[in-house]
């Protein structure tokens, strides 16, 4: 057992130390990456309030995080289950909703821009055609839907490869068992389906909360100001942000741990919502 | 050694390095380029890890947040030994490398800004094209007749001017300058740009963006790759000699002009990219030989003919080596005269957070969330807030 | 209805909502590879068909950088990184969801904790460590981490582990086989479509490991890897859209390969029927 766990059990050893402790170290410290570290105290927490950059950040992300995370689920999902037949020319369709993954953040980002712009912009183009009122996708109110939808738009590919790998895992007999009970399509997925996806959808609704409040690419690409500033901050940045370019990295440390804490409640979260549904964590 | 670039910079430093080895055997030389985000994260990393490399590129408004922390080496040594190496360096170049106990970078090549214009869009309006004389009024008037909606879709595709409105360094330090105001007092740690000469400057640079609509904000560039100039959507654009390379394929004709005079006369803004030494390093003597053929004559006039900047020796901006790049046959000159009314970029320490919370400002105040004034009020504020905590 | 005509009913629905999607997802791929097809002087034509078809661009990328020196460089250290993440984090997975011991729960919540950290505060800590090991400057750390298991790769295996009867574990241990045996024998061919699957990801996280190579290699073109080159080329041809995409696609390429070839085996399970 011990030779199986082994690299694992070092690779965490290291993980806990060289991550996990040493940014929780870091966050007590006041430390410019260039001169010696100094003790902080808990001064770096007292002053995360007061920080109107961190604040926008995390308001920004966790708004984000609370429909891109059951959205990107629930899309995932559903293209997973559709794709799981065997169809000639099936395998193509998958790869198409694998493309958007493996797209270039920065391509991505300017033809998004193309479908947001207000003027010009594919969407509005339509939306103006149907008689509506031009939207402003890339402005201060509308921004976080934009910012979700594009993301999602990146995530499906890979919630789709984990729920179909999961699907695989079913037993053929429990449908033909179900069918022979005379349960619609419906039933089955809810009694059959479901069920047995409890593991992978455990799973999915981890990485995507990480991805939430981690996210940062495609947001930035559409976002991005001339001064290397976003006009829609989220956390990931905020870190990034002081820690290396104001030089301020025993303020960034306490904005990851908080960060951190955060999507360690949601996990828990998680776990006993896994719990209520009989499975174990 | 390491800078900042692109593909065309491996090649020139490939030569350059192999003439360096040539006339200074016994040093061997080994040049790494980045691009600029990736170059600032790597060099962060290997500095703190105790790794810096011997020589490395600086940007002039970086330069005092790594020279107050330690990371640099002091030059003012070896420029006491060898003082005539200063000598045909333009003057102000140098001035942001100054510190009170001498210098700890020096200047590799110089930038300054200047009004660029599309000269088919000029007579398809039948516009008369910048001249010298021109006025920020001028300007406006211009820019205003030249913003229209050619396809007749009641939405604007062709806009007046394409200014940077959230780094001061393009356009609104000019703007500012021009009107009398001045920036920042880092000295007394006061952000200045709240001043009534500088409210002018604002209200005028407001009246364009909100009123005017002929400078399209970043939301409606950003379909065009930020540069609305290049992209040939804007008839005239601010920008620095590095966007010379970038317009040079462009399909339509285009031509350059001074910045325009405001009220307190003209005003352009100049900034620098320099070369500074690691305060660890092994290779000390070696490391200055380096840098004193980087800004030489011969690294000099190489570096000229890349076409992104005006090199720092004056004699080889009055050169064919400069003045004519067969790849940009436009007046290079007029970047070089500009000196003359030209104001150093403001740089201290703290300054990207400084800017960073200014340019947040200001966003605000061009995408209409708040009036400029009260946005003014804001980025004064924050601004201070920033240089406190950095005295 | 008979079964068989409501399976094929079921087909056709589901092709029709995946097609349509399927168009959505796919728009911007197409688009890129459009551009990458035009002249320059097209590229902001929103036409999807080249007003003029070209293949200069793919051709003169190759002036720029030697794409296929860091192709190969990223080639083999993703080959070797998938290797190992495959191997060790199986390993790892195996016990966490098969056996059971003091603290496993808790460990293994701490090594989830490791996936929830952001990277950008500990790069300094961990590039002194990589220094101290003497590794700075090899093509080392780029894949020696991959060795040593990882939260991604365990979590999503043992997840699927889990959903593998335990009974079968519990039989051949009576029958006296070692959990290596069992780990081996058993779990590792029944979790082919998992492994498949990851073997996506960790290929393509290694493959787009734009950080580590950034920091550890040494910035010349015979050593580096592919998203170092492109962001080079992106500082000198950032408005170049043409060039870049024609970059971005022969950059993308092996991963859409590698997609390709993994997943025959997501689909494998459909004809088993269920496990025997």
């Amino acid at each position: 057992m011990l030779l199986l766990l082994a690299p694992t059990l070092l690779g965490l050893t290291i993980g806990v130390f060289g991550s996990v402790l040493a940014t929780l170290a870091l966050s007590f410290f006041d430390w410019d990456m260039l001169t010696p570290i100094k003790w902080a105290g808990t001064s770096n927490y007292s002053s995360l309030p007061n920080d109107r950059m961190f604040g926008t950040a995390l308001i920004n992300t966790t708004l984000f995080s609370l429909i891109y995370v059951p959205l990107t689920l629930a899309i995932g999902f559903a293209v997973a289950c559709l794709m799981n037949r065997h169809i000639r020319g099936i395998s193509l369709l998958r790869a198409l909703f694998f493309l958007p993954v493996v797209s270039s953040p920065t391509a991505v980002g300017l033809l998004w821009s193309w479908i947001f712009a207000q003027d010009q912009g594919v969407l509005n183009s339509f939306i103006t055609v149907l008689g509506g009122n031009p939207v402003n996708w890339l402005g201060p109110k509308v921004i976080l839907y934009s910012v979700v939808i594009v993301n999602v738009w990146g995530a499906i590919g890979e919630g789709m490869i984990v729920f179909l790998a999961g699907l695989q895992a079913i037993p053929r007999e429990l449908y033909e068992a179900a069918r022979v009970d005379g349960a619609t399509t419906w039933q089955r997925l809810i009694y059959v389906t479901l069920p047995a996806m409890v593991p992978s959808l455990f799973f999915q609704g981890v990485l995507s909360t990480i991805h939430a409040f981690q996210a940062f690419d495609y947001i930035y690409m559409l976002t991005r100001l001339s001064n290397g500033n976003s006009t829609f901050p989220t956390l990931v940045f905020s870190v990034y942000r002081t820690g290396f370019r104001f030089f301020r990295m025993g303020d960034a440390a306490a904005q990851a741990v908080v960060l951190t804490i955060i999507i360690a409640l949601f996990t828990l979260f998680y776990m006993r919502i896994q719990k209520k549904f009989g499975a174990e964590a | 050694m390491t800078l900042f670039g692109g593909p065309v910079d491996i090649a020139v430093w490939q030569r350059l390095s192999a003439d360096f080895e040539k006339t200074h055997p016994g040093i061997k030389l080994k040049v790494e380029v980045n691009d600029w985000d990736s170059y600032w994260e790597k060099l962060r990393v290997l500095v703190a890890g105790g790794t810096a490399p011997d020589v490395f590129a600086m940007d002039a408004s970086n330069y005092p947040d790594w020279q107050a922390r330690g990371a640099l080496l002091k030059l003012q040594p070896f420029i006491d030994a060898e003082p005539d190496q200063l000598k045909g360096v333009f003057p102000i170049s140098l001035e942001a490398y100054k510190t009170p106990d001498g210098y700890y970078g020096l200047p590799r090549d110089i930038q300054t800004i200047a009004l660029f214009y599309n000269k088919d869009m000029f007579d398809d309006a039948g516009v008369a094209y910048p001249t010298d004389s021109w006025t920020w009024d001028d300007l406006r008037a211009a820019a205003k007749k030249l913003t229209r909606d050619k396809n007749g879709d009641g939405t604007i595709d062709q806009w007046g001017l394409f200014a940077e409105l959230i780094d001061m360094e393009v356009f609104w330090s000019s703007v500012l300058w021009s009107y009398g105001a001045e920036i920042v007092d880092v000295k007394n740690g006061k952000t200045l740009i709240g001043s009534p000469e500088a409210m002018k400057a604002w209200n005028f640079i407001a009246g364009m963006v909100l009123d005017d609509k002929s400078i399209p904000t970043s939301e409606q560039l950003r379909q065009f790759g930020l540069d609305g100039f290049q992209a040939g959507v804007t008839a005239m654009g601010v920008s620095g000699h590095w966007s010379v390379p970038d317009y040079v394929p462009a399909t339509f004709k285009w031509g350059v002009a001074p910045m325009p005079k405001g009220p307190a006369g003209r005003a352009t803004s100049i900034n620098s990219a320099g070369f500074t030494i690691s305060s660890t390093t092994q290779h000390p003597k070696e490391a200055w030989e380096l840098l004193k053929f980087a800004i030489g004559p011969h690294a000099q006039e190489e570096l000229a003919q890349l076409g992104f900047a005006i090199p720092i020796q004056e004699a080889i901006t009055a050169s064919p080596a400069y003045l004519v790049q067969k790849n940009a046959p436009i007046d290079h000159k007029l970047f070089v005269d500009a000196l003359a009314y030209a104001h150093l970029k403001p740089v201290f320490k703290g300054y990207e957070e400084w800017a960073s919370a200014v340019g947040d400002a200001l966003h605000r105040a061009w995408s209409g969330e708040v009036p400029i004034a009260d946005a003014i009020h804001e980025a004064v504020a924050a601004g201070d807030e920033v240089l406190a905590n950095n005295r | 209805m008979s079964r068989r005509a409501e399976e094929i009913r079921g087909n056709v629905i589901a092709v029709a909502l995946l097609l349509t999607g399927g168009i959505v997802m796919v728009a911007p791929f197409i688009w890129m590879v459009s551009t990458s097809l035009k002249l320059p002087a097209d590229q902001y034509s929103r036409s999807l068909i080249p007003p003029i078809f070209t293949f200069a661009n793919y051709r003169d990328i190759w002036t720029i950088m030697p794409f296929h020196i860091m192709l190969w460089n990223s080639f083999k250290i993703a080959m070797i990184a998938t290797f190992g993440q495959l191997l060790t984090c199986s390993m790892g997975a195996f016990i966490f969801a098969v056996t059971r011991f003091r603290g496993r729960d808790a460990l293994f919540f701490l090594l989830l904790i490791t996936l929830m950290v952001p990277q950008q505060i500990t790069t300094i800590p961990q590039f002194i460590l990589f220094k101290w090991l003497g590794l700075y400057g090899t093509q080392v750390p780029m894949y020696l981490p991959s060795f040593l298991g990882g939260a991604f790769g365990t979590f999503l295996l043992r997840q699927y582990f889990k959903t593998i009867p335990i009974e079968l574990a519990e039989a051949a241990r009576i029958d006296g086989a070692s959990l290596l045996t069992i780990y081996w024998r058993i779990y590792l061919p029944l979790a082919k479509p998992a492994l498949a699957a990851f073997a996506i990801f960790a290929f393509m996280f290694s493959w787009n490991d734009l950080f580590t190579a950034l920091i550890y290699l040494p910035s010349d073109m015979q050593t580096t890897t592919l998203p170092v080159g492109l962001a080079l080329m992106q500082q000198q041809y950032a408005g170049k859209w043409t060039l870049m995409m024609a970059a971005v696609l022969i950059s993308v390429a092996p991963i859409i390969i590698a997609f390709l070839i993994a997943q025959k085996h997501f689909i494998e399970g459909i004809s088993m029927s269920g496990f025997k």
